[in-house]
């Protein structure tokens, strides 16, 4: 257990294995840990604090950047001062976020304090009811939280929305969707097999967070879609599967590659098909130039997908085989009789497209979403308002 | 600054955050089944409802009901809205739900 206070601390020690006591940490040095302790100190005395953060139990398995009162201070003051203040309270431990304890993660993960506004939007964003973080962190199911960012604010923290735009390389993409994660764990309580459920996991959960590549886009920026300025910053949330590619090197026309796109809905597998919900669909810049060769536009492209995607009723209640399945949570408006089309999600504004990744390659990726019980949300991340009319409670829209 | 100091002199810090509890009293405790208006939430999951009807068939097998209402949740994974609670609170003395995944 990690829903103590400071002073309790659960060691993975042979020797304390599943003790949880109120102890001192020199306490814990003398009891528990003498061999740890022993390579965790230089020889000067001091402990080796990557190992400490470890033996604590709370990094994310990879080694932290340790906290110094200057890098916290610089933090603080890049939140906007006032370490005291409560951000918001994290699920399901529901603890609470303050800007020191923001900080502190940020710090922990390695960010910059320029990334600190971008992970203070995304979280506040995660926490609005409308994303039901409390479910997103427990469920038994793999979805982790997908940011996109849009806007200016990725050329300032040199964020990629380019080459490997899932992958690996970029300060700002790693650490802002690892202090996302640092947060999730040490102040919202979901360690693995804990208070997180998930059954396999993925490795958005180390970190998952890329820009969308507003500048190889044929199409307006999203953000934009959603009623911000093109000036804006923004931050977009999803409770999300991982990335399945979506190859096709011969289509020369939209048909060719929303039919392949199509193609990686089309399962019953992912868990839109059996609870609905919403997904993200990442379009790569070559085969954005191909779709809009034909002056298609990003509805065009939502309908097109939302029309092909070929689940039937038969498919997905696995004909029959165990019995009449009326699956419930799945809208009511749906037939279920044999041969009636399944949508993969009800609606072709379900589908959220984004144009990511590098300029070279014929590739898209299609992201499957959780489902019903979660809905994407969108923020400013410098507190400017959208014009779209959503709602928009507390700076933060629903999808 | 809420760092602590190590017996070598570095400061760490907790990045956990405090937890602000409430405490609730739990309900008042049946003696018996007998005589009760039981109330069966069904929290929309798959299995959930086999699993309660059931349940339900052993407990009237046991006890006499004096009525068994029937309850669903919009979403298995939120918690029931407060109307719905109210209604459950007003019309029943017992609950039982069930997460059939």
């Amino acid at each position: 257990m990690r829903t103590t206070g400071s002073t309790t601390a659960r060691l993975d020690s042979d020797r304390c294995l599943g003790l949880l006591l109120p102890i001192s940490y020199s306490e814990i040095l003398t009891m528990c840990v003498p061999s740890k302790t022993t390579s965790a100190r230089s020889t000067r005395g001091d402990v080796d604090l990557i190992e400490w953060y470890f033996e604590q139990g709370w990094t994310d398995g990879l080694p932290v950047t340790p906290p110094t009162p200057e890098r916290i201070t610089e933090m603080v003051d890049a939140l906007g001062g006032n370490p005291e203040l409560l951000e918001v309270r994290i699920p399901p431990r529901w603890g609470n976020l303050t800007r020191e304890v923001l900080a502190i993660n940020l710090v922990l993960a390695g960010c910059r304090p320029s990334y600190a506004p971008v992970v203070r939007a995304a979280l506040l964003a995660v926490s609005s009811s409308h994303f039901n973080l409390n479910g997103v962190q427990s469920t038994t199911h793999m979805a982790a939280p997908l940011l996109v960012i849009n806007g200016p604010v990725r050329h300032a923290i040199g964020l990629n929305s380019g080459a490997n735009v899932f992958g690996s390389g970029h300060r700002a993409n790693a650490t802002i969707g690892r202090a996302i994660r640092l947060v999730l764990l040490n102040v919202g309580g979901a360690w693995p097999g804990e208070l997180d459920k998930s059954t396999i996991g993925h490795p958005g959960k180390y970190t998952f967070c890329i820009g969308e590549n507003e500048e190889a886009s044929p199409w307006a920026p999203y953000h934009v879609e959603q009623g911000y300025r093109t000036d804006d910053s923004t931050v977009f949330c999803i409770a999300a599967e991982g990335p399945h590619s979506v190859t096709n090197h011969v289509a020369n026309d939209p048909e060719g590659v929303l039919d392949s796109i199509a193609s990686a809905m089309s399962t019953i597998a992912h868990n839109n098909a059996v609870s609905s919900g919403s997904c993200a669909v990442v379009i790569g810049p070559e085969h954005a130039e191909t779709i809009v060769s034909k002056q298609w536009t990003k509805s065009d492209v939502r309908n097109y997908l939302w029309e092909h995607t070929t689940n039937t009723y038969d498919e997905i209640s696995f004909h029959g085989r165990y019995g009449t399945i009326y699956n419930r949570n799945l809208p009511d408006w749906y037939k279920r009789e044999s041969g009636a089309r399944i949508p993969v999600v009800p609606s072709p504004d379900n589908i959220h497209l984004f144009v990511a990744g590098g300029e070279v390659g014929r590739f898209s990726a299609f992201l499957p979403g959780w489902g019903h019980m979660t809905a994407p949300v969108i923020r400013s991340i410098d507190g400017h308002k959208t014009h779209s009319g959503r709602d928009c409670t507390d700076g933060t829209c629903e999808l | 600054m809420s760092g602590s100091q190590l017996p070598s002199g570095q400061i760490v810090y907790d990045p956990r955050g405090t937890v602000t509890t409430e405490t609730q009293p739990s309900a008042e405790r049946l003696v018996s089944l007998n005589g009760i208006r039981l109330g069966v939430l069904d929290n929309s999951k798959w299995n959930a409802g086999k699993l309660l009807r059931h349940t339900v068939s052993l407990l009237e097998r046991e006890a006499s009901l004096v009525v068994v209402h029937f309850y669903k949740k919009d979403s298995f994974s939120r918690p029931a809205s407060p109307d719905l609670i109210d209604r459950i609170t007003s019309e029943t003395d017992a609950v039982v739900t069930a997460i059939g995944d």
